[in-house]
C-alpha cells in the first residue's frame, strides 16, 4: 500500500510495478481494478465512477450467477455504486457495500469475491470522494474509456491462455463437450497438450496453496480424449471464405494452431511441411510412448477438415523461396521450428565417427520415421532436459542393453520434468550425475567410451542454477558404442540466407517478431514456435499460434497487424501475473490430487504403448470438484 | 472410512462422503437449498455453510469431502448471517406472488425464509423482471421466481440424459434457457424446482398442494413400473409425483409417469355397461351387461377366445385365465405378448431357465459396459435409459449401441454401431465371435455353465466375420472396438428392444443375443444382465399369471396349448371360434388390423372390456367398463422382476368397475365353484410370482441354434414405441397431443429429399396390405431406407399395413 496523494515521492520503480503507463496507442493509462486491489497513476482518475463501472462489468459481463451470494450480491453492489455515482446515494450505502464484501467471501468461486476487493479498497482510501458524491457536490467523470478482462491465475500462466477453469469446470459437469470447447477456444490440439505439456499452469495452481495442484493437463486430455472415445465428430465450422490465401511452413504445433484458427475464419490456409507426417517435434521429437502419433494426426485431420491443405515433404528454403511464397499468399507464417541440435564442444566431436550422432532431436527422429538406424549395446546421452531422457528411454527400446545419460549438474538441476526422470529410472536408465564429457574415445574410427571429467557446483549462474565447475584430473572413461549428444537445439533459419527480407534475428538465432503480433519486420510475415522462441514447449507455441493468427486476421482483413483489447489486457495481466504464492487461501484441504493409471515396471521400456493410461471419468469429475475456479477482473481506465 | 467431529460429536463414514452426508449420519440437519441428493453438488446456494477448524472461510457442507480429523461447527453467528443474507439477497425481486404460485405450500425459498428467520429485506436492486417463458408445451417457466439452483439443469443432463436445459445469459439476468428439440418433456425439471419456476401447466391453478392426498402406486406406462403417488382430490388425479428417497427410481419420471396420466380423464372414458341391440349400442346395467355377456360366452363355451391386454393386473390376468380355462373350458386365450416379448421369454425360459429378462434394472446401472441393441429406451423403458445414463455418465461403463435408428443414447455411445435394419441380429453374432476371438470370454465359466459349450464354439466358429460386417454395414474395426470394450469389462448389460425382438424373423436374432449374453459374461457376476425392454404396461405379470395358451400359471408350459393370437384369427375366420373376450386388448392396434376388422365384425359374440370408447367399442355386442391403474388395487410385475402393489386411489369414474371385480363377477355367474376368494387370488398371484435367484446350476445353461438370418431389405417400413404414446390408452392423452399432436412417418432427410417430400407434407405408404397417408417428419434419426411410424399415435394406425406379428415390411413411400 503505496499512498501519495497527500505528498511524497515514492518512487514508483522501486515498488517494481509492472504496469505500463501507456495502454496500445489508446492513451495513458490512469488507474488499474485489481483482484488485489487499485493503482491509481493518474490523480484525475475518477475512481467511484471507475468502481460503479468495474462492478457493472463483473455483473453484466462476467458474472457467472451460478452462486446466490455472487449473483445477486454484484447486483445489489452495482446497483448500490450507480445510485451513488447517480447522485442519489446515501451514507448507509456505503455500509451496504462494506457487508456485501463480507458476505461475497462465501461466494462459489473468486469472481465476484475477488471483485469486491478493489471496491472496497476504494471505498475505504477514497472516502471522500464518495461522500462529495454522496452529497450531491461531485459528477461523474469517466475516462476515456475503461477495458476489463477476465483471468484466472492458471489461464494467465498457461502460455496459450486456456480458459482453464471452464474446461475443468466442463469435466466437473459432465460436460465434456463443453470442456474440450472451452479448451479449443485457445488450443487446437488439446490430446497433445493434455498428454506432454509442461504445464506451468499447475505452478500457478491457487489449490496447491490448500494442498496440491489440480490436475490440470490429465483432465485436458479427459476432454480430449472422450471426443475419439466416442467417436464423436468436433463440432467447428469454418466462418465463409474471405477470399484471402495463408501460408503456413511448419506442421508442428505453432504452425497446426495459426492453421487452425485462421481457417476457422474463413481463409485459405495451406501449410507446408518438410517431414512426412505432422506434427514437428510432437511427431518426431516426442516418443510414442508419451505420444501416440495417431492421435496427433486426428489432430491434424480435425484441422484438415476445416479445409486446410497440407503437403509433406516441402521444405522452405530448398523446395521453395519465402519469397515465392510472400508473392503468392497473402500472409506467411513460419513455424519452423528448432531442429539443429547444439554442439557439445568437446574434442572429436567433428571427427565424423562412427557411433556419435548428430544430436538426441535426429536420432529421436530417425527412430520415430522408421530409418534404418541401429542402436547398439551401451548408449550414452548428453544432457538433461526432455530431449536427454527420451534419447536414453528410446534407445532401450530400440535394444540398447545400457542406456546412460550424463549430466553436468544433479538431478534436482535437471530441465527435465522430474517424472520423467523417475521413469526413466524406472525403466533402468542409469544416470551419471556431475560429469561432462571433456573427450570422445574411439577405434578406428568408432567410438569406444566418452572421457567425462567430474564436477562440482559453484554459485548460482542467469538461468539460477548453480553453474557447475570441472574437478581437474578427476577424468574417467566410459564406454560406450554410441554418444548422443542432447544439449539443446537451434532454430535453423537458413532459407533467410538466399535474400535479406528485412526480417531481423534475435541474439540467440531466432526469429524477431514486434509488440506481441509476431509479425516480422516484413510485413504480412509472422513467426512463431521454436523457430521464434528459441526450443520451447508446445503450449508456446501454440499460444504464439492463436497470436499470430489473430493478428494476421486483423492484417490480412484491415491491413494492419495489431493487438485488439483482449489481447492488450492478456499481456497486461501477465506483465502483473496473476498468482500470489504467498495467498492465504482460507479453506479447508486435505484432498489429494488425482493421477492417472500408469503402466509401471521396467518391462514398458520393451515397446513404444503409451505409459499413461486414460484416467476414468469419474476420477476426473473428483479431480475437477477440486478446482477453486479462481477467476477475476482486472479493469484499467485509459484516460 | 475417515473420522472427524461435527459439532462436537465423532463420525466416521466412508473416504470421499460430504460433510453433509457426515453430518446427516449423526442426525445434525444442516440447512440445505440447492442440494439435490441424485445429481452432483452444485455449491449454489451457501446456505449449507459450515466453518471447518483451522479454514478461515466458511465451507459448504454440501460438496466439501469430508476428511480426516476434521473439526466443523455446523452453527454460529458468523454462519447464521451468512444463511439469512443470502437468502435476504435471492428475496430481492423475488416475486411477492407466493398466494398463486405453484409452488405456494411446497415452496423451499418459503421454507427457508421461515427456518432461517429472514423478515427483512435490507438489499435492494433494479428488477430485471424477465419475461415468463410460454412458448414451450407443457411447462411453464417463470424466470423471476427462479434461484438458480440448477437442480433443473443437473437432473436433465446428468439424471435424463436429455441435456436440454441451461443457464442463459450472465449476472442477474441468467436465466434457466432450454434447447426444446431435446427436451423430453419428463416434468423433472418442474418435480425438482424448490420455487414455482418450472410449472406443469396441465397442473398450473388446478388444486393446492396441500389439498392433495398423495396414494403410493405404481406407473404402469411401460414395464419399468416406476413408484410414484397418485396426487388425488375428490375423486381427481391432479398430479403425479414420485419421492426421491423411497422409490426403486429415485423419484425420476417420464413424460407418462408426470405427464401421461391424464387418460385417466378423458372424455372417452367409458362410465357405463354398453349392450348392442339391433346393430345399435345402448347404454346398459351392469346386471344386464353380465347377463348378455353370460349368455353369449356360455353359448360359445369352449369355442371362447380371450386376449388380455398388458394393463390387466396380475389379479386380473390369474382371473382372465381362470374365467376361459375353468370357466369356459377354453385354452385360446393369449395376448399381444405373443408377437413380442413372449418370444423372448419363451428363449430366455428355455436356454436358461429365466422367467422373464434379468431381476432388477439397477443392475444396468452398475454394468462395466452397456450393450443397447434394437432398442431404443428412451422411448421403450425411459428408466432403462435412466440406468444407462447412470452407468455410462457416472459409472465409467463402456456403451455399445447396435441400433438401426440414432437414437439419443449414441451421444453418450463409446462404440457407435450403426446397422441396417433388421440386421442387429448378425451384429450380437459378430459382437460374440469377435469376443472369443480376442480371447475375452471366461472361458472357465463357459465350460462351467454352459451345457453344451461345444455346440457354441462350434456355432460361432462358422461366423463370418467380414460378411456379417458387410451385412451389418457396420466397419470391421467398430464391431472389433465394441467386442473388445464388452469382452474386457467384468460385468455386461444387455439392453434389447423391439426393433429386435417384434419382427417376424426375430428368432434367429434373440439367438444370437442369447449366445452374446453367455459370450460376454452378461449372465455371470452380480451386475449386468439381459435386459429386454419394450413390453408395456403388466405383460410380464400376464405371462407369469399364465395368460398365453401354451403357459400355465407360474410360467411353465401347458400341456395341451389352444390358439395363440393368430390362432384365435383365423379361428375366427373359420368360424371355429364363436366368442371372443377382450380384457384390455384392441387388435385393431395389432399388425395385420384390417383383416382383424373383419374377423372382429365377423366373430358372433364379441364382449370388450375396456376404458376407452373407441371403434373397438363401436363392434362390441358387450361392452363392460373397466378403471385405470388409479383406481383399482391389485399388483403387476416388472420387467425387472419386481412385484409392486397399484393403490385404488380414485373411485372408479362412473359406473364402471375394477376389472378384476367384473371378472370375478362372471366367473361367479358361469361356474361359481371356479371362482376364488380374493385372498385365493393373492396367493396364487404370489405363488406365480415367486422366483429363485438366477443361479444356474453348473451345464444348465444352454447355447441356441442358430437360425440362418434374412435381412430385409430397403425401402422398409419400421413400427416402434414414441415416448409420448406408450400404450394405446395414451391415445387420448391432451398432454401427448401438446408435444406430438398426432402419428406421423418419420424418414430420413436424404430419403425426403429423393421422394419430394417436405417436413410436415403428405406422404402415403403402401405395403402388401393396403396403404395410408400420413404427416411426413423429416428425421434424422431415422435411417436412410427406413420409414418409422410410431404405433398407436392418433390419426394413424401403421398396423393396418404390417403383417400379423411383425413390426417390418417393405414399404413404398410417395408424396402426396
Amino acid at each position: 500500500m503505496v499512498d501519495n496523494r497527500a505528498g511524497g515521492e515514492a518512487d514508483l520503480a522501486s515498488l517494481k510495478l509492472k504496469l505500463a503507463d501507456t495502454y496500445l496507442d489508446q492513451g495513458k493509462v490512469g488507474a488499474f481494478f485489481g483482484w488485489d486491489g487499485i493503482v491509481v497513476l493518474d490523480r484525475a482518475t475518477d475512481v467511484v465512477a471507475m468502481a460503479a463501472e468495474y462492478m457493472k462489468r463483473v455483473q453484466e459481463n462476467y458474472c457467472c450467477a451460478r452462486c446466490s451470494p455472487g449473483k445477486k450480491g454484484t447486483r445489489v453492489l452495482m446497483d448500490t455504486l450507480g445510485r451513488i455515482v447517480a447522485g442519489k446515494g446515501q451514507e448507509s450505502d456505503l455500509v451496504t457495500i462494506e457487508g456485501l464484501a463480507d458476505l461475497l467471501q462465501s461466494c462459489k468461486c473468486t469472481l465476484c469475491m475477488t471483485s469486491v476487493v478493489p471496491v472496497l479498497d476504494t471505498v475505504k482510501h477514497f472516502r471522500d470522494d464518495y461522500l462529495a458524491y454522496i452529497r450531491g457536490e461531485r459528477r461523474p467523470a469517466p475516462a476515456k474509456a475503461y477495458r476489463e478482462k477476465l483471468t484466472a491465475p492458471c489461464m494467465d500462466r498457461c502460455p496459450a491462455h486456456i480458459d482453464i477453469p471452464a474446461y475443468v469446470e466442463g469435466i466437473k459437469d459432465y460436460r465434456a463437450d463443453e470442456a474440450l470447447a472451452a479448451i479449443r477456444r485457445n488450443m487446437p490440439i488439446p490430446a497433445v497438450c493434455g498428454r506432454v505439456c509442461p504445464h506451468p499452469c499447475e505452478k500457478a495452481c491457487r489449490r496447491a496453496l490448500v494442498d496440491e495442484p489440480i490436475s490440470i493437463m490429465v483432465l485436458k486430455r479427459v476432454a480430449a480424449d472422450h471426443e475419439w472415445m466416442h467417436h464423436l465428430l468436433p463440432p467447428m465450422r469454418p466462418k465463409a471464405p474471405t477470399g484471402k490465401k495463408v501460408m503456413v511452413v511448419g506442421a508442428g504445433p505453432a504452425g497446426l494452431t495459426c492453421a487452425y484458427y485462421l481457417a476457422l475464419e474463413g481463409h485459405k490456409v495451406k501449410i507446408i511441411d518438410m517431414l512426412s507426417e505432422p506434427g514437428g517435434t510432437v511427431a518426431v521429437g516426442i516418443p510414442d510412448y508419451r505420444m501416440p502419433r495417431p492421435l496427433l494426426q486426428r489432430e491434424a485431420d480435425i484441422i484438415a477438415a476445416l479445409g486446410v491443405e497440407i503437403a509433406y515433404g516441402v521444405k522452405l528454403g530448398r523446395d521453395v523461396s519465402l519469397r515465392q511464397l510472400k508473392e503468392q499468399y497473402d500472409a506467411v507464417f513460419l513455424g519452423t521450428g528448432a531442429f539443429k541440435s547444439k554442439p557439445m564442444g568437446v574434442e572429436g566431436e567433428d571427427a565424423g565417427y562412427e557411433g556419435f550422432s548428430t544430436g538426441g532431436i535426429n536420432y529421436l527422429r530417425a527412430v520415430a520415421l522408421g530409418e534404418p538406424i541401429v542402436t547398439p549395446k551401451r548408449v550414452i546421452v548428453v544432457g538433461g532436459g526432455n530431449t536427454a531422457i527420451d534419447c536414453v528411454r528410446v534407445a532401450l527400446r530400440e535394444g540398447a542393453a545400457e542406456s546412460i545419460l550424463v549430466y553436468r549438474r544433479s538431478r534436482k538441476e535437471m530441465p527435465a520434468e522430474p517424472y520423467e526422470v523417475d521413469d526413466a529410472e524406472e525403466e533402468h536408465v542409469r544416470f551419471e550425475f556431475l560429469v561432462n564429457p571433456t573427450r570422445l574415445i574411439a577405434e578406428n574410427n568408432k567410438i569406444v567410451g566418452v572421457e567425462v571429467v567430474k564436477m562440482v557446483l559453484g554459485e548460482p549462474d542467469a538461468s539460477g542454477r548453480r553453474r557447475p565447475e570441472p574437478q581437474a584430473g578427476s577424468e574417467y572413461i566410459i564406454p560406450c558404442d554410441l554418444v548422443i549428444p542432447a544439449i539443446g537445439q537451434d532454430p535453423d533459419l537458413s532459407y533467410l540466407e538466399d535474400g535479406d527480407y528485412g526480417i531481423n534475428q534475435t541474439r540467440w538465432n531466432s526469429i524477431l517478431t514486434k509488440n506481441g503480433t509476431m509479425m516480422t519486420d516484413n510485413a504480412g510475415v509472422f513467426a512463431g514456435g521454436d523457430c521464434e522462441y528459441g526450443a520451447m514447449t508446445v503450449v508456446v507455441a501454440v499460444g504464439h499460434g492463436r497470436r499470430a493468427a489473430s493478428a494476421m486476421h486483423r492484417y490480412l482483413t484491415e491491413g494492419k497487424a495489431y493487438l485488439n483489447d483482449d489481447e492488450a489486457m492478456e499481456d497486461l495481466i501477465n506483465r502483473f501475473g496473476a498468482f500470489d504464492e504467498n495467498e492465504q487461501v482460507g479453506i479447508a484441504g486435505g484432498l489429494h490430487r488425482e493421477h492417472q493409471p500408469k503402466i509401471a515396471g521396467s518391462a514398458r521400456a520393451q515397446n513404444y504403448e503409451e505409459i499413461e493410461l486414460a484416467m476414468p471419468e469419474s476420477q476426473a469429475v473428483r479431480e475437477a470438484e477440486r478446482c477453486l475456479r479462481c477467476y477475476r477482473v482486472a479493469m484499467v481506465a485509459v484516460n | 472410512m475417515v473420522k472427524l467431529k461435527i459439532d462436537g460429536k465423532v463420525v466416521q463414514i466412508e473416504k470421499g462422503a460430504t460433510i453433509l452426508a457426515a453430518a446427516a449420519k449423526l442426525g445434525i440437519v444442516i440447512p440445505t437449498l440447492c442440494f439435490l441428493k441424485k445429481v452432483s453438488p452444485t455449491g449454489a446456494c451457501r446456505i449449507c455453510a459450515v466453518d471447518v477448524a483451522g479454514a478461515d472461510k466458511p465451507m459448504t457442507a454440501c460438496n466439501t469431502p469430508a476428511t480426516e480429523g476434521m473439526e466443523i461447527t455446523t452453527e454460529s453467528p458468523r454462519l447464521q448471517v451468512i444463511r439469512r443474507q443470502v437468502v435476504e439477497l435471492l428475496l430481492v425481486n423475488h416475486p411477492l406472488d407466493c398466494p398463486v404460485c405453484d409452488a405456494g405450500g411446497e415452496c423451499e425459498l418459503q421454507n427457508i425464509c421461515y427456518s432461517q428467520d429472514v423478515t427483512r429485506q435490507p438489499f435492494a436492486a433494479e428488477d430485471v423482471n424477465p419475461p415468463v417463458i410460454d412458448g414451450w408445451p407443457l411447462i411453464q417457466q417463470v424466470p423471476n421466481r427462479c434461484i438458480l439452483c440448477e437442480k433443473c439443469v443437473k437432473v436433465c443432463h446428468e439424471v435424463v440424459g436429455s441435456s436440454a436445459l441451461f443457464v442463459n445469459n450472465k449476472g442477474d439476468r441468467a436465466f434457466i434457457d432450454k434447447d426444446l428439440a431435446k427436451c423430453e418433456f419428463c416434468g423433472n425439471c418442474v418435480a425438482v424446482c424448490p420455487t414455482g419456476t418450472m410449472i406443469s401447466k396441465p397442473f398450473k391453478f388446478k388444486a393446492r398442494c396441500w389439498d392433495l392426498t398423495k396414494v403410493a402406486s405404481t406407473c404402469t406406462s411401460c414395464g419399468s413400473q416406476c413408484q410414484i403417488d397418485l396426487n388425488v382430490k375428490n375423486g381427481q388425479v391432479y398430479r403425479v409425483t414420485s419421492d426421491d428417497d423411497t422409490t426403486i427410481n429415485n423419484g425420476t419420471l417420464c413424460f407418462n409417469g408426470f405427464f401421461g396420466y391424464d387418460y385417466i380423464h378423458a372424455p372417452q372414458r367409458l362410465l357405463q355397461p354398453q349392450l348392442r341391440r339391433d346393430g345399435k349400442t345402448q347404454v346398459a346395467s351392469w346386471d344386464a351387461a353380465l347377463t348378455a355377456a353370460v349368455d353369449g360366452l356360455r353359448r360359445a363355451g369352449s369355442a371362447t377366445a380371450g386376449i388380455a391386454g398388458n394393463r390387466l393386473t396380475n389379479e386380473e390376468g390369474f382371473l382372465f385365465q381362470a374365467l376361459l380355462r375353468n370357466g369356459l373350458g377354453s385354452n385360446h386365450l393369449d395376448s399381444e405378448a405373443r408377437f413380442g416379448m413372449q418370444r423372448v421369454y419363451a428363449l430366455l425360459s428355455s436356454q436358461f431357465g429365466m422367467a422373464g429378462g434379468t431381476a432388477n434394472l439397477g443392475r444396468v446401472g452398475v454394468a462395466e459396459a452397456v450393450l443397447v441393441l434394437g432398442a431404443d429406451p428412451t422411448a421403450e423403458a425411459p428408466a432403462v435409459d435412466w440406468q444407462v445414463q447412470v452407468a455410462a455418465r457416472k459409472g465409467d461403463a463402456k456403451l455399445v449401441v447396435g441400433n438401426a435408428r440414432r437414437i439419443k443414447l449414441l451421444r453418450q455411445a463409446n462404440v457407435p454401431l450403426l446397422c441396417r435394419p433388421g440386421s442387429e441380429g448378425v451384429l450380437a453374432l459378430a459382437l460374440a465371435r469377435q469376443i472369443l476371438d480376442l480371447g475375452l470370454a471366461d472361458q472357465a465359466w463357459l465350460q462351467r455353465q454352459v451345457g453344451n459349450v461345444d455346440e457354441l464354439r462350434a456355432q460361432l466358429a462358422s461366423v463370418d466375420l467380414a460378411a456379417a460386417a458387410a451385412t451389418c454395414g457396420v466397419a470391421p474395426e467398430l464391431i472389433a472396438e465394441a467386442a473388445r470394450q464388452l469382452g474386457a469389462a467384468k460385468s455386461v448389460a444387455i439392453v434389447m428392444g423391439g426393433d429386435l425382438y417384434r419382427n417376424q424373423a426375430a428368432g434367429a436374432a434373440l439367438a444370437a443375443v442369447a449366445n452374446l449374453a453367455l459370450v460376454s459374461g452378461a449372465l455371470a457376476g452380480d451386475a449386468g444382465g439381459i435386459f429386454p425392454i419394450g413390453a408395456g404396461g403388466n405383460t410380464q405379470g400376464l405371462l407369469d399369471m399364465g395368460v398365453a395358451c401354451d403357459l400355465l400359471p407360474g410360467g411353465e408350459r401347458h400341456p395341451a396349448p389352444g390358439r395363440d393370437l393368430n390362432g384365435i384369427l383365423v379361428g375366427i375366420e373359420q368360424g371355429e371360434i364363436k366368442a371372443l373376450y377382450l380384457a384390455g386388448a384392441n387388435p385393431l392396434l395389432f399388425a395385420d388390423s384390417a383383416r382383424w376388422r373383419k374377423a372382429l365384425e365377423k366373430v358372433e359374440f364379441l364382449v370388450v372390456q375396456d376404458l376407452l370408447a373407441s371403434e373397438l367399442t363401436a363392434l362390441a355386442h358387450v361392452v363392460l367398463p373397466g378403471v385405470s391403474f388409479a383406481e383399482k388395487n391389485g399388483t403387476v410385475t416388472s420387467s425387472g422382476q419386481r412385484l409392486s402393489p397399484l393403490a385404488a386411489a380414485i373411485p372408479p369414474l362412473g359406473a364402471a368397475r375394477a376389472d378384476a371385480a367384473i371378472l370375478a363377477d362372471l366367473l361367479a355367474r358361469i361356474a361359481p365353484p371356479a371362482l376364488l376368494t380374493t385372498e385365493a387370488v393373492a396367493a396364487e398371484v404370489q405363488r406365480c410370482s415367486q422366483k429363485a435367484p438366477f443361479a444356474p446350476a453348473p451345464g444348465a445353461l444352454r447355447a441356441s441354434p442358430q437360425l440362418s438370418f434374412e435381412v430385409p431389405s430397403a425401402p422398409l417400413l419400421l413400427a416402434g414405441k414414441d415416448l409420448y404414446y406408450a400404450a394405446a390408452v395414451n391415445i387420448v392423452s391432451a398432454n401427448a397431443r401438446a408435444v406430438v399432436p398426432s402419428g406421423y412417418v418419420a424418414v430420413n432427410p436424404a430419403d425426403a429429399q429423393s421422394w419430394g417430400l417436405a417436413d410436415g407434407g403428405r406422404v402415403r405408404l403402401g405395403t402388401t396390405l393396403g396403404s395410408i397417408e400420413g404427416t411426413a417428419r423429416l428425421d434424422a434419426t431415422t435411417p436412410a431406407g427406413v420409414v418409422f411410424v410410431p404405433f398407436h399415435c392418433p390419426d394413424l394406425n401403421v398396423q393396418q399395413l404390417l403383417p400379423a406379428g411383425t413390426n417390418v415390411a417393405p414399404v413404398t413411400a410417395a408424396k402426396v
